[in-house]
């Protein structure tokens, strides 16, 4: 239960639902958790997420390799898999960046925008890889978000 | 590739990127403001406001990816090069 703000915790611990990673030992107190607890098991929540969410992007960038080395051919699969990769670095850089918001730093960081820069450069240089394939690759963690958003409403 | 479509090209790769990142940053702005403002008020529904910080952050940043991706195709692959 998520108390409201109108009544704020007198003492040190929140009245919560227990989690099911968490494992006391005495059972006997369930209901009240420190907030250290809470701080563990609210980190490890936003931990679940980014796992779920990249393997979620990897599972579809397998799924779209199997279609398009059996539809196109083997460079436009090359392209697609660089591009999912480089996704899937892009969303692990925005979630790092996002997990420091607040605790150690005030503002979000740009730095993961050089990932589709480079994407970018590296087809326009590399005869290997192709535009659209690269960049389709890229936009599968999109796909993958809206799973995960269907999947927990 | 001439003069007049190089100069369109670089004007239209700044107005790409300086246009597409306006509406992003502001809502991103305002949604780290209501995260952070959320996560003080109520600490242990950190994870789930974090959580719906990423999704929202992810989708409204493609949209600046989509402007930098127009910028850089004019400028590094432009398919108006004659």
């Amino acid at each position: 239960m998520i108390q409201s703000e109108e009544d704020p915790p007198k003492e040190d611990n929140f009245s919560l639902e227990r989690p099911k990673d968490l494992s006391p030992a005495n059972e006997s107190s369930l209901e009240t958790y420190s907030p250290e607890e809470v701080n563990i098991a609210s980190s490890d929540e936003y931990l679940h997420l980014q796992r779920r969410l990249i393997l979620t992007t990897l599972i579809l960038a397998a799924l779209a390799a199997i279609i398009s080395a059996i539809v196109f051919d083997i460079p436009t699969t090359t392209s697609l898999l660089v591009g999912s990769l480089s996704g899937v670095l892009y969303l692990r850089l925005l979630a790092r960046s996002i997990g420091k918001l607040g605790n150690l730093s005030t503002k979000v960081s740009k730095f993961q925008l050089l990932v589709p820069v480079l994407l970018v450069l590296a087809t326009s240089r590399l005869p290997q890889l192709e535009l659209i394939p690269a960049l389709l690759g890229f936009l599968l963690y999109k796909p993958a978000m809206i799973i995960q958003v269907i999947l927990e409403s | 590739m001439d003069s007049i479509t190089t100069a369109a090209s670089v004007v239209a790769a700044g107005l790409a990127v300086g246009l597409g990142a306006i509406g992003p940053g502001i809502g991103q702005g305002s949604a780290a403001q209501g995260a952070v403002e959320g996560i003080a008020r109520q600490p242990e529904a950190e994870g789930k406001i974090r959580g719906t910080l990423l999704l929202s952050f992810a989708f409204m940043e493609s949209l600046t990816i989509y402007g930098l991706v127009v910028a850089l195709v004019l400028l590094f692959a432009n398919p108006f090069a004659g």
